[in-house]
C-alpha cells in the first residue's frame, strides 16, 4: 500500500500539479510513470475504503472520536467519561464543528501530531481486540479539516505520565503525510481545562451534509453504544439539544490483553518479524519459535524444526527457503487451541446493566412552533420486563471468537429489533446480508416455548410488515461478536459474512437463549393474551350494547356495567363450571321450517305458531339442558376446528362458482 | 296490517326475542350468553335417500363472548340482526352488500384498528346465521343479491305491479329472475316443460335457434352457480305449475356439482333444502360420455385439471352419487381426464346444439 502505481490518466493529471508539469508537454506519447504516492494523499483519494464517503463524513466522524475514546479509556481500566459534540456552524458553507472529550490516556505530547495528523503511525497495531484497527479515523478527519476549510484542528491532551495538558494546533500536509504544528504549549494549572490526571480532547471544523437518515444513523450509534459501555457516562449534543447517558455499572470489561501469534497462523511475515524483533547472538530458531508463538513449547519447538529437515544456525541466518518449511510444518502441526486473553467479551454483567437501562433518543417537536423553536431531545428508558444472556467461544479460522447474545423483552420495548455488534462497535447498515439475520430466521421461534400462531394472534397488527414470527414480538435481540478478525462481509465493515462455522455458534447461542427466556416469555404472552381480551371486550361490548339497546328497549348503562364486569371475571378465570351455560336459542326444526313458498303466503299463517312455540320449547326444555351444554364446552375446541374447516370449504366453493 | 307488513312483524318480533333472552342472560342470570346457530357446510350435511335431497345434520356450532375467538362474530351477528331490524322497521329493502355497507364501522383505538367487517363474505355469513337463528329465509328479512338468473319463453310473470310476457316475439333478450321473491308471482304457463341449462351464453345461443317456439320450452339459467330466486322459480314450475325440467350443463365436475344444485341442493344451503331444491328434475347433460358418444372433436375438448380429478375423486365418493349411472359417468372422467363444454358444440356448426344435439338428449329422455 506504501506506493501505487499510476495508470489512469486520471491520477497523473493530479500530480501534474505538484511534481514537473512539462513532462506531457514535451513528449506526446503518454508515459506511463510510476510514482509514490504520500498515505495521506491515497486516504484522501481512497476515503471510501475507510467509510468517510459522501454522506457519511459525520457519521464516521462521531463513531472513529467515540471508539478512540473508548479504547483509550479501556487501556487503562479508566470508567469512560465521554462528551461529542456535533453542531452547525456555517449552514451555508455546511461547516460543522464536532468535538470529542474523554478521560482516557491522551497522547504523549510529542507523539500528538503525528498521532492525530500521519496515516500508519497508530498504537493500535498489536494482536488484542480493539475496536479500531487501522488507526485511520482520526487522520481521516484532521485530513478532510485540512483539505476543506482553513481551520486547524484543536487538540488538548494529558497523559499520565507527563500530568500536564498540551494544548496544539495542528493540520495536515496532505502531500507528504506529515502533521503541521501551528501552535504547541502547556497549559498553566489555571488554564487547564481537564480535572482529572488524563484526557483528550480534539475539536475539527468539517465540511459535510446530514441527511435526516444520517442523522437518525448517529443517534442510533449513540444509542446502541451506551447499551453494551453502560460503564461509560455519555453525553451528546447536537442543534437540536443534549442528553446524557448515565453511568449504570462500575463493571469494567476484561481487558483485551496483547499476545503472541498462534503458530497455526504462521506465515513467512510474521516468522520473519519474530526472528527480527527477538535477535540477539545466540538466538536460534528454537528459541524464537517457543518464545515468540503462544502455545509452542521447547520440545514442540525443536520437533518442528526437525520435521523440517534444517541445519542447526543462529535464526536470523536462515534463508526463506528454509523458513517456509517451517511455516509449512506448522501449517500441518496440531497445536493447542489459542487463548483467549486478546479478547474482551462484554460480559453477562455488563451487558444485562446495558439492556435493562436501554434507552432511546427521542426527538420531540416542539407543540408551539416558535422561530427559536427546535425539536429537542429527550432520552426514553425502555425498561424491559425480562433480560437474558448467553455466549459461546470456540475457534473460528483458527482464531478464537466469542460470541454473545443477549434478550430483552417487553416494557416499553414496542417492536422488534436486532443490534449488532463487532468487537463492541456497533454495525448499523446492511442489516440484511448479516450472517445475524440468518440466524435469526434459521432458528424457530417455538423454542421460546411458543409457537408462531400463538404470536401472530397477539401481536400481529396492520402496522408490522414482516410475517416472521419473531419480529412481531417487543424484542430487542443483542449479538456480539469478538475476534481479532471478525469475517466482514465488505470493506465498509457493516456487516458479518455467514461463515458455517461463526452461524453454527450463533445459532447455538441464541437457542440456549430461546430455551432460558421460554418460562417468562409464556407467561408474558398470557399475560398480553388477556390484555388483548379485555381490549377485545372494551370494543366489542359497546357494538354489542347499542345493537341490543336498538332493538329492545333496556337499560344501556346497567347492561354494559354487568357485561363489562362479567367479561373481567371472565378473563381473571373466575368463570367455574357451576355458571353453566345455557343454550339461548335453539334452532327451528328444518322440516318445519317449511311453507314460505315463493308465490303465495299461504304458508305463512303457520308461522308465527311455529316460531312461539320453537322459542318456548326451547325456554322449556334448557333448564334440563344446562348439564347437557356444560360439558360440551369442554369439547370446545374440537367444534371450534370443525367449524373451520366447514368456513373454509364454504368458501373454498364459492370460489368456484362460475 | 297488511299481510307483509304482518310478516315483517313477525321477523322484527323474533330479533327482539333474541336480543331480550341475551339481555336476561347477562342482567338476571350474569353468565356469558351463548347463540346455537346448526353448523353449515359438508360435514353438517346430510343425504336424504328417501326425500333425494341434502338436508342440514344436527351439529351446531355456539358463539358466544366466552371465546375471544368468537367476540367479533358474537357482535357481528347481533349488528346485523339490529340492522335488519331496522330495515324492515323502515320498510325499506337492501341487497346483501348494501347491509355489508350499512353495518360498516372500525373497531377499537387509534393504535389497534380493525375492520368490523374483513369482506362481505363475512356479512353474508352473518345474514345466513340470522336466517338460521331466526328460522326466516333471507328473502323475509328484505335482504336481496344482485339478480343473475334469466329466463325466455311463453309464461306471463307480475314483478310488482307489472305484467311481464317473457315470450319475448324478438328474440333479443332473456327477462331477468328478481331475486326478492316475494316481488314476484307466476300468472301463466304455456310452455310444456322447463329446459335450465349452465350458462347464459348456451342459453342466448339456443333462444335464437328457435327452439324454444318449436318445442313450446322455457329457457332458464342460473348463470352459473345459481341463486335462490333462481332454484325456487325451477322448484315452483317442477312443482306447482307441474311442468318437466331438465338440465344441461357442462362435461366436467363443477358443470355436474351446478346441475346437482338444483336437483338435490348443495352443502352450503342444505338448510333451505325445502324450498329451493327440485328432486324430480332430470339431468340430461352434458355426460362425459357424450363427449365420445357426440364425437367432440379433440380440438373442442380440455384437459382436467387437478382441481377436476380431485372434486371428480370426491363425488364418487358422495353418497348421493352412488348410482351407477354417475359412477360410470365419472369413472369415464377420471380415466380419461378430458372435459368439455356446451359451446364445443358449435364445432359442429351454430346450431347443431340447438337443432341435433338437445332435441336428441330430449327424446332419449321421452319429454319429446
Amino acid at each position: 500500500m506504501k506506493s501505487k502505481v499510476a495508470l489512469k490518466p486520471k491520477d497523473s493529471s493530479i500530480r501534474s500539479r505538484h511534481s514537473s508539469t512539462n513532462i506531457l508537454q514535451e513528449d506526446k506519447r503518454r508515459l506511463i510513470r510510476y510514482d509514490r504516492k504520500a498515505e495521506s494523499e491515497f486516504f484522501v483519494d481512497n476515503s471510501a475504503l475507510a467509510g468517510f464517503a459522501g454522506e457519511r463524513i459525520l457519521y464516521m466522524s462521531v463513531r472513529e472520536l467515540i471508539e478512540n475514546s473508548l479504547d483509550s479509556c479501556e487501556t487503562n481500566r479508566i470508567l469512560p467519561s465521554i462528551s461529542v459534540s456535533l453542531k452547525l456552524i456555517d449552514p451555508i458553507n455546511d461547516m460543522w464543528c464536532i468535538s470529542c472529550t474523554d478521560n482516557g490516556v491522551g497522547i504523549p505530547a510529542e507523539k500528538v501530531p503525528a498521532a492525530v495528523c500521519s496515516f500508519l503511525t497508530s498504537g493500535k497495531y498489536v494482536e488484542k481486540q480493539q475496536r479500531g484497527l487501522f488507526g485511520v479515523g482520526l487522520k481521516m478527519i484532521a485530513a478532510f479539516s485540512s483539505k476543506d476549510t482553513d481551520h486547524p484542528l484543536r487538540v488538548w491532551s494529558k497523559s499520565p505520565d507527563e500530568g500536564t495538558e498540551y494544548y496544539f494546533e495542528l493540520r495536515t500536509d496532505i502531500g507528504t503525510n506529515k502533521p503541521i504544528t501551528l501552535i504547541k504549549k502547556a497549559l498553566k494549572e489555571t488554564e487547564s481545562s481537564m480535572r482529572g490526571e488524563c484526557g483528550f480532547k480534539i475539536e475539527a471544523i468539517l465540511r459535510a451534509r446530514l441527511s435526516p437518515i444520517t442523522k437518525n444513523k448517529i443517534y442510533d450509534y449513540i444509542n446502541q453504544t451506551s447499551v453494551v459501555n453502560p460503564y461509560s457516562h455519555l453525553v451528546f449534543e447536537t442543534d437540536e439539544g443534549k442528553v446524557v447517558f448515565n453511568r449504570n455499572t462500575e463493571i469494567l470489561p476484561k481487558p483485551a490483553i496483547e499476545v503472541l501469534p498462534h503458530p497455526a497462523d504462521m506465515d513467512l511475515k510474521t516468522l520473519k518479524k519474530a526472528i527480527i524483533n527477538f535477535m540477539n547472538q545466540k538466538t536460534t530458531l528454537q528459541g524464537v519459535l517457543c518464545n515468540r508463538f503462544q502455545k509452542l513449547s521447547s520440545d514442540k519447538a525443536r520437533e518442528i524444526i526437525g520435521l523440517a529437515g534444517i541445519e542447526t544456525k543462529p535464526a536470523d541466518k536462515y534463508d526463506e527457503h528454509e523458513l517456509i518449511r517451517v511455516v509449512n510444518i506448522c501449517k500441518q502441526t496440531k497445536f493447542q487451541a489459542p487463548n483467549t486473553d486478546h479478547l474482551s467479551p462484554i460480559g453477562e454483567e455488563i451487558l444485562t446493566a446495558g439492556m435493562t437501562s436501554e434507552n432511546v433518543i427521542v426527538t420531540r417537536k416542539d407543540p408551539n412552533p416558535t422561530e427559536q423553536s427546535r425539536a429537542q431531545l429527550s432520552l426514553k428508558a425502555l425498561k424491559p420486563a425480562l433480560t437474558a444472556y448467553s455466549s459461546k467461544s470456540g475457534i473460528i479460522n483458527n482464531r478464537p471468537t466469542i460470541v454473545e447474545c443477549g434478550i430483552a423483552y417487553g416494557g416499553d420495548i414496542n417492536s422488534f429489533k436486532l443490534y449488532r455488534f463487532a468487537n463492541k462497535i456497533p454495525l448499523l447498515y446492511d442489516e440484511g446480508s448479516d450472517v445475524a439475520r440468518e440466524v435469526m430466521t434459521e432458528v424457530e421461534i417455538n423454542k421460546m416455548g411458543i409457537s408462531k400462531k400463538e404470536v401472530k394472534e397477539q401481536f400481529s397488527n396492520q402496522e408490522s410488515k414482516s410475517d416472521r414470527a419473531i419480529e412481531l414480538l417487543p424484542i430487542h435481540i443483542f449479538f456480539h461478536i469478538c475476534s481479532t478478525k471478525i469475517p466482514y462481509k465488505t470493506a465498509g465493515k457493516e456487516s458479518i459474512a455467514s461463515e458455517p462455522e461463526l452461524k453454527k455458534y450463533m445459532k447455538s447461542c441464541l437457542t440456549d437463549l430461546y430455551r432460558k427466556v421460554s418460562a417468562q416469555i409464556r407467561r408474558e404472552l398470557r399475560v398480553k393474551e388477556a390484555e388483548n381480551r379485555l381490549r377485545l371486550y372494551n370494543h366489542y361490548i359497546p357494538l354489542i350494547i347499542n345493537a341490543i339497546s336498538g332493538s329492545i328497549r333496556i337499560n344501556s348503562k346497567s347492561l354494559y356495567d354487568t357485561f363489562s364486569k362479567l367479561a373481567e371475571k371472565h378473563i381473571n378465570g373466575e368463570m367455574s363450571d357451576n355458571h353453566a351455560f345455557k343454550k339461548i336459542i335453539s334452532t327451528p326444526n328444518t322440516t318445519e321450517s317449511k311453507g314460505l313458498t315463493m308465490l303465495e303466503g299461504e304458508g305463512l299463517e303457520r308461522n308465527p305458531d311455529f316460531i312461539n312455540k320453537n322459542i318456548k320449547g326451547t325456554k322449556a326444555s334448557s333448564k334440563n339442558k344446562v348439564k347437557y351444554e356444560s360439558n360440551k364446552r369442554r369439547s370446545k375446541k374440537k367444534v371450534l376446528t370443525n367449524d373451520q374447516i366447514t368456513m373454509d370449504s364454504f368458501n373454498k366453493s364459492k370460489r368456484k362458482e362460475k | 296490517m297488511t299481510a307483509k307488513d304482518r310478516r315483517h312483524q313477525q321477523v322484527i318480533k323474533k330479533i327482539r326475542q333474541i336480543m331480550t333472552d341475551i339481555n336476561n342472560e347477562i342482567m338476571t342470570y350474569q353468565r356469558m350468553p351463548v347463540l346455537v346457530v346448526p353448523k353449515i357446510g359438508y360435514d353438517n350435511t346430510v343425504w336424504s335417500d328417501e326425500k333425494k335431497v341434502l338436508t342440514i345434520g344436527t351439529k351446531t356450532v355456539q358463539i358466544s363472548p366466552d371465546s375471544t375467538k368468537k367476540i367479533p362474530t358474537f357482535a357481528q351477528y347481533l349488528v346485523m340482526a339490529n340492522a335488519i331490524r331496522q330495515l324492515l322497521d323502515e320498510e325499506m329493502e337492501s341487497t346483501i352488500r348494501g347491509m355489508y355497507y350499512a353495518t360498516l364501522s372500525t373497531v377499537g383505538d387509534e393504535k389497534n384498528k380493525q375492520k368490523f367487517w374483513n369482506s362481505q363474505e363475512n356479512s353474508d355469513d352473518a345474514i345466513k346465521a340470522l336466517e338460521l337463528l331466526t328460522g326466516v329465509p333471507r328473502e323475509e328479512f328484505s335482504v336481496t343479491s344482485k339478480p343473475k338468473g334469466m329466463l325466455s319463453g311463453p309464461i306471463t310473470l307480475r314483478v310488482g305491479g307489472d305484467l311481464i310476457d317473457c315470450n319475448l316475439g324478438s328474440r333479443a333478450t332473456s327477462q331477468l329472475i328478481p331475486t326478492n321473491v316475494r316481488d314476484l308471482e307466476i300468472v301463466e304457463v304455456k310452455a310444456d316443460f322447463v329446459m335450465v341449462v349452465e350458462k347464459d351464453t348456451v342459453l342466448n345461443n339456443i333462444r335464437k335457434s328457435g327452439f324454444m317456439q318449436k318445442y313450446n320450452a322455457i329457457l332458464m339459467t342460473g348463470s352459473g352457480e345459481p341463486d335462490r330466486a333462481t332454484r325456487m322459480m325451477v322448484k315452483t314450475l317442477n312443482e306447482e305449475w307441474k311442468k318437466p325440467v331438465v338440465i344441461f350443463a357442462d362435461a366436467d365436475p363443477w358443470g355436474l356439482g351446478i346441475a346437482l344444485r338444483y336437483k338435490i341442493g348443495s352443502e352450503s344451503l342444505s338448510y333451505d333444502s325445502e324450498r329451493l331444491v327440485t328432486p324430480n328434475a332430470q339431468v340430461l347433460g352434458m355426460m362425459f360420455s357424450d363427449i365420445y358418444n357426440y364425437s367432440i372433436p379433440e380440438v373442442a375438448r380440455l384437459a382436467a385439471t387437478e382441481e377436476d380429478i380431485n372434486r371428480a375423486f370426491d363425488m364418487k365418493k358422495k353418497p348421493w352419487l352412488q348410482e351407477k349411472q354417475w359412477q360410470k359417468e365419472l369413472d369415464l372422467f377420471l380415466q380419461n381426464k378430458e372435459k368439455c363444454e356446451l359451446d364445443a358444440f358449435f364445432k359442429h356448426g351454430f346450431k347443431y346444439l340447438a337443432e341435433n344435439d338437445l332435441p336428441q338428449k330430449l327424446r332419449e329422455s321421452g319429454l319429446i
